[in-house]
């Protein structure tokens, strides 16, 4: 594991006391920057802000690029700094200024009895005092944290990758060089991979979760009204049967329609798979197509030769779409190019289609989803309260425009909302047009972070952001951040914002540490050209993804607070689930699907329109389905294995039916078969679990010899196969196993990752 | 602090350290007895000037004026019978419910954006996406060995960790994991022989014990714990099966309501939050505000009535909400924008009816409200805001001392408590 060893001393290099190093104390970077400059200042004394014209302007640490943010914190530093020193009758400006004195436009930003405003005067004070506070030695982060040994964590990878157990010769190459990368490097070529990169990222953008039939809701009337429906023109000559030819039908409607809502995240899948910049995803000039969807588009007699198979509705190819034509010439796209200015993701039919405008929207929500997805920042996230709402925007004429309280996120969100100005459809209209008599007069002008967006460019506006958002810093952070999403299931930590929470600086600096190694692997994310299988490689390798336990008790109440959010300990999804159990078994349940009649959606899946989140933690109706699938997979996997020759058998290759306990012989075939379950079910082989394991068999066995009137034969429901009779089981041993077995599918190391 | 947490979990049946008796509990499957809390949101944000608090001045609204406002007992409320289409009419609500109801006006949502108001209304606290909303906190607090205990069909329904959410699309679909021991849910056709079974739970429950002595992360700890009692409380499901109607209505509140009640009845549930969206009426205010109004009315309405048929209406608590009510002018498309200040409803046990508490001016702007009386008093009175009625809600559940509670304060100083509110 050198390599692994070589990655964590990278992403260790730059932490929070390199910052203190470079002259941003440990008080101004733990206390006043987190609790009060980026919690009350940074809104409006940023350039772009609303203060951006004060002499107190600092600079967003999240568009810094430096490792650990420490030129923009040093600068900060520095401007309160000044701020503190300058007196007006005998006070510091930066108190006076912060309880709304001296004509301070945010008004009353800080009680004088607040916490903020004690760490504030505590920070003047220093200043005066000429002493600021020498930093914490606090220990390293990980200090009694216990990693995943190497075959555990190449375990977790495939069957989180891949869904598949690691092969035998992978497990062989652990402890040489570079044996994790090169697992990896395999891995990430593999189509399970990209299965499941999709359905991360889908997770994230939920882009197949558009209302109605696709063909109608993301290719428009206006645009394809010749072309979007070629499947009802199929007349499937070959197939005489009507019956069969009405299904026939149904098929190719049913794959045009999936194939089209899976576009954009193919467009991810391409970028990867091909070792492109990520950035594509807002930049790329060209959207995935298929057989189906090209001639959905019209395009297909133009590309039809570049497919390998022309009736395989899902073999995606990248192409450039031709500028849209309007049934009208006043609703001809503008291009300078005569093609759609495609930009990634970002521009797609199908992203502007699930997250539609409104007529008073105006394309915000929009605005908000870019920011959301492309930069990593949700700006209805912790909204800031304001003191009198109401009366704010009962005061001004376009509030979003003057109240100081509005201005503060429209003047960033308003300006991308008009990028959008030309994807000016509504619900099942589609999506390219422009609005009558132009875009709103009562919102800030189209552009992005301070930057107008020229006339000549309103053509390419999207193509514009794109540009913009690839080159700036948070959008390799959301990337690394989007990355952790899909390999832990849950959010990066924000900041605390409780200043009197006790524990504050505790999860302040669990927050830092995490957000550290992001920043470090951003900025080797970035350097690196933007491969995002990087991305994976790093989080893998990181302690974050390997801590696996505490090797002491943390006793103090903050160090526990500190660790509260660590080790990966996920619950796994029901696609997920599904996946372990071919990878285990060799075969599926088939019952965790979200469609009609599955159970997905009752085990915490979503269906990417109204239920967006997975859950996380196991409800009671979810410990059914947990009970349910463990018994039902038992019964239908343990007389079918045992069904096999032995050789061919995946979780009884070390004994038969007729080996009871009772004799050290058969003991000992007994616990190594349940040495084997344990490692192919849960992954994990402790000798204690295989004794009490060990007594689960041996009990069945024993209480069922008590037992009169027993069948001698395994239950009808638990055969084989439909076509074959209950399989002989004199001994009870046959149900036994499946006792065993399903004991096992209940434990945590199966269901959890 | 995280130690009392993981006693609280152990003391809620969610830490592996169960003691005996609740562990003995939750085996028997108690079934929870009620109280019931069930809370309604407009999602969206409604239109308080059409329901609860009427204006009919100022061209705040089209559909009346104010010298057409009515009145039941204390009550004031937009008259609409004449502009709905479907579902309950205020007239008809006030008319069944008004002696029961309490409203309180004047409320400062401080906010008026979606997604941090829904968050606001929900748990009481602006600025943290970890604190529980108050059904998974009431959920949490008193029916912790409940399979389902916090039920939710949408809005925000974070859970704070305290409990886990159930989301339960149809009431099929509880049928068919009722009996998860058993073949296709048949009695008659059990997985596994009952000594079998019973050594798999015995063989479990040891695993659990020995998995709490050992040193675990926080996050281990809690997953185990959550894991282990979702299971075993699972059990209880069975019960739920009597109580699901064969019939499913086709209203979108009533279908989420069967599934509510079935589930308080069979004393598998705690809390429910019920929802139903598109109150976000920037177009075409009057004409969609008169088509949801009603269709949430007859939701609530449904909701009770069938409590009363079960024989539960009698433990049922009932709160009204929404994220944000709707500007006092009309926009050019006809349609009202987002407003920061608005109106809540209750009806419940203990809950003393036909009052009406706080107010809004002419202008629909907040008017300060006197915490010690609850009259409105421009000089002693606050901002009536999310957290004191949230502090209430814990209060009148009796909730407030529960080290959950305390794990998420509130922060709402003595003074500023809101005395008398349930009457």
């Amino acid at each position: 594991m050198k390599q692994t060893f070589s990655i964590l001393s990278a992403l260790s290099l730059l932490t929070m006391p390199t910052i203190r190093a470079m002259g941003a104390d440990s008080f101004f970077t733990e206390e006043v920057w987190p609790k009060v400059g980026a919690h009350s200042c940074l809104k409006c004394h940023k350039d772009g802000g609303d203060a951006e014209d004060s002499k107190f302007v600092l600079q967003d640490p999240a568009r810094d690029a430096t490792p650990g943010r420490h030129v923009s914190l040093i600068h900060n530093r520095a401007a309160f700094s000044r701020m503190a020193k300058a007196v007006k009758d005998g006070e510091s400006r930066l108190l006076l200024k912060a309880a709304g004195k001296l004509d301070h436009e945010g008004e009353v930003v800080l009680k004088p009895d607040s916490t903020g405003y004690r760490i504030l005067d505590k920070f003047v004070r220093q200043l005066d005092s000429a002493q600021p506070q020498a930093a914490k030695d606090a220990p390293p982060f990980f200090d009694g944290i216990s990693m995943l040994d190497d075959q555990r964590l190449l375990r977790r990878v495939t069957l989180s990758l891949a869904g598949r157990l690691p092969s035998d010769a992978e497990l062989k190459s652990l402890g040489k060089p570079d044996a994790l990368t090169k697992v990896l490097d395999a891995v990430m070529k593999e189509d399970a991979f990209y299965d499941r990169l999709r359905e991360g990222f889908n997770d994230i953008f939920l882009t197949v979760g558009i209302d109605g039939n696709a063909d109608a809701t993301v290719l428009a009337y206006e645009h394809f009204e010749k072309t979007k429906l070629w499947y009802q023109k199929w007349e499937f000559k070959e197939i005489t049967d009507p019956k069969e030819r009405q299904q026939a039908k149904y098929r190719i409607a049913r794959e045009y329609r999936e194939a089209l809502l899976g576009e954009p995240m193919k467009l991810i899948e391409h970028i990867v798979r091909s070792d492109r910049p990520f950035t594509e995803i807002v930049t790329a000039d060209y959207a995935m197509m298929t057989p189906y969807t090209s001639r959905g588009y019209g395009m297909f007699d133009e590309i039809k030769d570049r497919f390998k198979e022309v009736n395989d509705p899902f073999e995606y190819i990248p192409v450039r779409l031709k500028a849209l034509k309007g049934r009208s010439r006043q609703t001809d796209q503008d291009s300078e190019t005569g093609f759609y200015p495609h930009a990634g993701v970002l521009g797609s039919f199908q992203y502007l289609t699930r997250y539609p405008t409104t007529e008073t929207n105006r394309n915000r929500l929009r605005a908000r989803m870019f920011y959301q997805h492309f930069l990593g920042v949700d700006v209805l996230e912790l909204a800031a309260r304001v003191s009198d709402a109401a009366a704010a925007t009962a005061k001004y004429k376009v509030p979003t425009m003057e109240a100081a309280e509005c201005v503060v996120c429209h003047k960033t969100l308003d300006p991308v909302a008009g990028l959008f100005q030309d994807y000016w459809k509504f619900a099942a209209e589609g999506v390219y047009g422009k609005r009558k008599g132009g875009w709103f007069t009562d919102m800030f002008g189209a552009g992005y972070e301070g930057e107008d967006l020229a006339p000549q460019e309103r053509w390419r506006s999207l193509q514009w952001l794109g540009e913009r958002t690839a080159k700036d810093p948070r959008f390799a952070v959301a990337m690394v951040e989007h990355v952790y999403y899909i390999v832990t299931g849950r959010k990066v930590l924000l900041p605390p914002k409780d200043l009197d929470d006790p524990l504050f600086t505790a999860h302040h600096r669990a927050q830092q540490e995490q957000r550290a190694l992001i920043e470090t692997i951003a900025t080797r994310f970035a350097k690196n050209g933007f491969n995002l299988k990087n991305v994976f490689k790093d989080w893998i390798a990181s302690d974050f993804y390997r801590a696996d336990g505490l090797t002491s008790i943390a006793i103090n109440p903050a160090r526990e607070a500190e660790l509260d959010d660590l080790c990966l300990v996920r619950m796994l999804a029901p696609e997920q689930v599904e996946r372990k159990l071919v990878a285990i078994f060799g075969k599926g349940w088939g019952r965790l699907h979200s469609n009609d009649g599955g159970l997905g959606m009752l085990y915490g899946g979503i269906d990417s329109k109204e239920v967006t989140e997975r859950a996380a933690d196991p409800s009671g109706a979810m410990g059914a389905i947990q009970r349910l699938l463990s018994n039902d997979v038992a019964c239908k996997a343990t007389a079918l294995d045992f069904s096999r020759p032995i050789a061919e058998r995946l979780l009884f290759p070390h004994v038969e039916t007729d080996v009871v306990p009772g004799t050290t012989e058969s003991d000992a075939k007994i616990r190594r078969t349940i040495g084997h379950l344990h490692q192919r079910i849960l992954g994990r082989v402790e000798a204690s679990e295989i004794e009490r394991t060990f007594q689960l068999f041996s009990g069945i066995v024993a209480d069922a010899n008590e037992r009169k009137g027993l069948e001698k034969q395994e239950s009808y429901y638990c055969r084989p196969a439909p076509d074959q009779n209950p399989s002989p089981d004199p001994h009870y041993t046959l149900r036994a196993w499946r006792g065993v077995v399903t004991y096992l599918l209940r434990q945590h190391d199966f269901l959890y990752e | 602090m995280r130690r009392d947490f993981i006693k609280c979990c152990t003391l809620a049946g969610l830490g592996l350290s169960i003691p005996r008796a609740l562990r003995s509990a939750s085996k028997e499957n108690v079934a929870y007895e009620g109280p019931y809390y069930v809370v309604f949101n407009a999602s969206g944000g409604w239109d308080t000037t059409y329901l609860m608090d009427p204006k009919g001045i100022n061209e705040i609204n089209r559909l009346y004026k104010e010298g057409d406002i009515l009145t039941h007992g204390r009550h004031k409320f937009a008259p609409n019978a004449k502009h709905i289409q479907g579902g309950m009419s205020n007239e008809d609500f006030y008319k069944e419910f008004g002696s029961e109801l309490l409203t309180l006006n004047g409320l400062d949502y401080s906010v008026n954006n979606h997604s941090p108001g829904a968050r606001y209304m929900a748990t009481g606290k602006l600025d943290s996406l970890a604190y529980p909303t108050f059904a998974a906190l009431v959920a949490a607090c008193k029916g912790p060995t409940c399979p389902i205990s916090f039920l939710t069909f949408g809005n925000y329904s974070n859970t704070g960790n305290v409990v886990a959410m159930s989301r339960v699309p149809y009431p099929q679909s509880l049928q068919r994991i009722a009996n998860a021991d058993y073949v296709e849910g048949n009695v008659r056709s059990p997985y596994h022989d009952d000594f079998a079974l019973d050594r798999i739970e015995r063989a479990l429950e040891e695993q659990n014990a020995a998995r709490a002595s050992q040193i675990r992360l926080p996050r281990q700890e809690r997953a185990q714990s959550m894991l282990y009692a979702a299971q075993v409380n699972s059990k209880a499901l069975q019960r739920v099966t009597p109580y699901i109607p064969k019939s499913i209505p086709k209203e979108r509140l009533s279908q989420q309501a069967e599934i509510a009640l079935a589930s308080f009845k069979a004393g598998v549930c705690v809390s429910a939050n019920l929802s139903i969206g598109q109150f976000d009426s920037h177009a075409n205010n009057d004409v969609d505000q008169m088509k949801l109004i009603p269709e949430f009315l007859a939701g609530i309405a449904y909701f009770i009535r069938r409590a009363e048929e079960i024989k539960i209406r009698d433990k049922l608590v009932v709160i009204i909400q929404s994220e944000m009510g709707r500007t006092p002018d009309y926009n050019k498309g006809n349609g009202k924008d987002h407003w920061s200040v608005g109106s809540i409803m209750f009806i419940g046990p203990g809950i003393k009816g036909d009052r009406l508490i706080g107010a809004t001016d002419e202008k629909q702007l907040h008017v300060p409200l006197n915490p010690q009386t609850l009259v409105t008093d421009k000089e002693k009175g606050i901002r009536v805001r999310p957290e004191h009625i949230h502090h209430a809600l814990r209060q009148f559940a009796g909730i407030a001392e529960h080290p959950f509670s305390k794990k998420f304060p509130l922060g709402v100083k003595e003074p500023e408590v809101l005395k008398g509110l349930w009457g």
